[in-house]
């Protein structure tokens, strides 16, 4: 303690200009846009001429455009589906992969998804689901002659299919998580239930999961957090189309900023984006707080 | 006789799904090095009559000049996680061990930059890079990139500096070695796991934006690979084993990557988890 009180008073000014630059770098560049983002969603506005002041009026506007719900229904659909399907899938593979000979091997697999860009990853599936020269209408093709499915065209079936690559993606996520969670479990509370008689599934049930509940709020953050700001995977394969019917929060974020130049009404829609995400990881992060984690 | 059923059967299921996951991968390599007449021609699962992989590389090259968004992104990918570790690892070892008053305020501020979805700063930013010169040039999206970097990196940092000994600080101020010397030869040398996560993290993430490249860059020289990529997909005359020997060729860095890292890699994901 002594050394840090004479540090503090020898030299506070250098001690200042050490966290400056991170500091400048992220206030400049993330947190004031933030406030400025905020304040422009209060006004209509093309970008290039004055900007009007509508109050509200971006907001009121979502109840009102088709576009905007059926995103928004889209973006619920993602996050209920990637909260199921990897998270749940990920404790499976990452529960029955302990211990195997091949773990290694395995988890590699699993994981090599993770490395690749959403970029490359919307490329791959957005050839194996193409609709004429597309590996899965072949391999549908070998059984029955001449079926093509419109896996990218069709709604609800092209949200469907990029959740699917999505799932691909991720779910190496999760099992890392899992299998970091699961290694951390003492073995003697699993060893007292199944002398006790309790075979396997009641003990993973009533003892692991339990035991695993910290990590599993983790992974359940991480996991709609990630589904809420989907974007990349989405504008690669189907550009939000046909007709905007794929379109999820953040790229009818990007189509009215960008493409349509509503700044202020793309800026309202960042907003709610940002408060569903806070309100997600509100638990978690309160958790984090109370675990001391922030602090040193 | 029970177990080994149980096992065979555990191995049964993973084996399909490691088949499932591997498949895709397979598909694209298969098609990566087609010709784009024997994809037109051929099943799916027929072997290329003849190699098309380099002259599929070779046409992306021409066409769309992906090796200039190659390099565009490998400098970003350095660059822009060098000056992160450096001003994170700075903040950090200030923020720990100098104490200047509100250390733990500055390093809230700087965190909650983590926090929102990148969205949220999206516009101001592109307003703010069109006014003061930045907007597709290198330099700003060094500086994007580094910031969106910044607050998980001084987590890391942050929170590994505590664990070096006081020991080797002490005898190291007797050496009459300032503060700015410590950061230097004593803590960043000593930091080589957290310089490492961080870096590979940064580095892939750099990587594989395409948000920030389509936003804050126009010129072919400036634009990051991945919005290459991206704007490869949206013309209808790529032709699909072109698109796959490109996906392959910007895959193998951070599949590279991670063979040889894959320790970091995962105490990486568990720490971006766990920030």
């Amino acid at each position: 303690m002594g050394a840090t009180r004479r540090a503090r008073n020898q030299n506070p000014f250098l001690s200042y200009i050490l966290i400056l630059p991170a500091f400048a770098l992220v206030v400049g560049l993330l947190l004031v846009p933030m406030a400025q983002n905020l304040y422009y969603s209060f006004f209509k506005w093309d970008g290039i001429s004055k900007p009007i002041f509508v109050g509200l009026g971006n907001y009121l506007r979502f109840f009102a455009d088709s576009n905007f719900v059926q995103s928004f229904v889209n973006t619920l659909i993602w996050v209920v589906a990637t909260l199921a399907i990897p998270v749940a899938g990920g404790l499976v593979v990452a529960n029955f992969l302990r211990g195997l000979k091949l773990e290694n091997l395995f988890k590699s697999i699993f994981f090599i998804p993770l490395t690749i860009s959403f970029v490359s990853t919307g490329a791959v599936w957005s050839y194996i689901f193409s609709r004429d020269l597309g590996m899965l209408n072949g391999i549908i093709g070998l059984f029955s002659h001449g079926t093509k499915v419109n896996w990218l065209t069709s709604v609800p079936l092209n949200t469907g299919s990029m959740i699917i690559a999505w799932v691909w993606q991720q779910l190496g996520t999760s099992m890392v998580m899992f299998l970091a969670g699961l290694s951390t479990i003492p073995r003697d509370p699993v060893e007292a239930a199944l002398l006790d008689g309790a075979n396997k599934w009641q003990t993973f049930v009533h003892v692991t999961l339990p035991m695993l509940r910290p990590v599993t709020t983790v992974v359940i953050t991480m996991a709609m957090v990630n589904s809420f700001k989907t974007f990349d995977i989405i504008y690669v394969i189907t550009r939000g189309g046909p007709y905007r019917s794929s379109e999820t929060l953040a790229v009818t974020m990007f189509r009215e900023t960008f493409t349509m130049f509503n700044m202020g009404y793309g800026a309202a829609i960042s907003a709610l984006l940002s408060i569903l995400v806070i309100l997600v990881s509100v638990s978690y992060i309160k958790g984090m707080w109370k675990k001391d984690l922030l602090f040193y | 006789m029970k177990h080994i059923l149980s096992r065979t059967i555990i191995y049964f299921v993973i084996g399909i799904l490691a088949l499932l996951w591997l498949l895709p991968v397979l598909a694209a390599l298969l098609v990566a090095f087609k010709t784009p007449q024997d994809f037109v021609s051929q099943k799916f699962y027929e072997l290329p009559k003849s190699l098309g992989l380099i002259t599929n590389l070779k046409d992306a090259m021409s066409q769309y000049k992906i090796q200039h968004h190659v390099l565009s992104s490998l400098f970003y990918s350095a660059i822009g996680a060098a000056a992160a570790i450096l001003c994170a690892s700075a903040a950090g070892y200030s923020i720990v061990r100098l104490r200047p008053r509100f250390n733990f305020a500055l390093f809230l501020i700087i965190y909650s930059g983590t926090i929102f979805p990148f969205q949220m700063y999206l516009i101001p930013v592109y307003k703010f890079y069109n006014a003061i010169g930045l907007y597709d040039t290198r330099l700003g999206m060094v500086l994007i990139y580094s910031a969106i970097c910044i607050p998980f990196a001084l987590f890391v940092y942050r929170g590994f500096y505590t664990t070096i000994p006081r020991e080797t600080e002490e005898a190291a101020k007797l050496d009459g070695c300032g503060p700015v010397r410590m950061l230097f030869y004593i803590f960043i040398p000593n930091s080589t796991a957290p310089t490492a996560v961080v870096a590979l993290f940064q580095a892939t993430w750099i990587w594989n934006d395409l948000l920030f490249g389509m936003v804050l860059t126009r010129k072919e020289e400036i634009r990051p690979v991945m919005v290459a990529v991206s704007s490869m997909m949206g013309f209808g005359g790529t032709s699909i084993p072109m698109l796959m020997s490109v996906v392959l060729a910007v895959s193998i860095p951070t599949i590279a990557l991670f063979v040889f890292l894959r320790k970091y890699f995962i105490s990486g994901m568990v720490m971006a988890a766990s920030e």
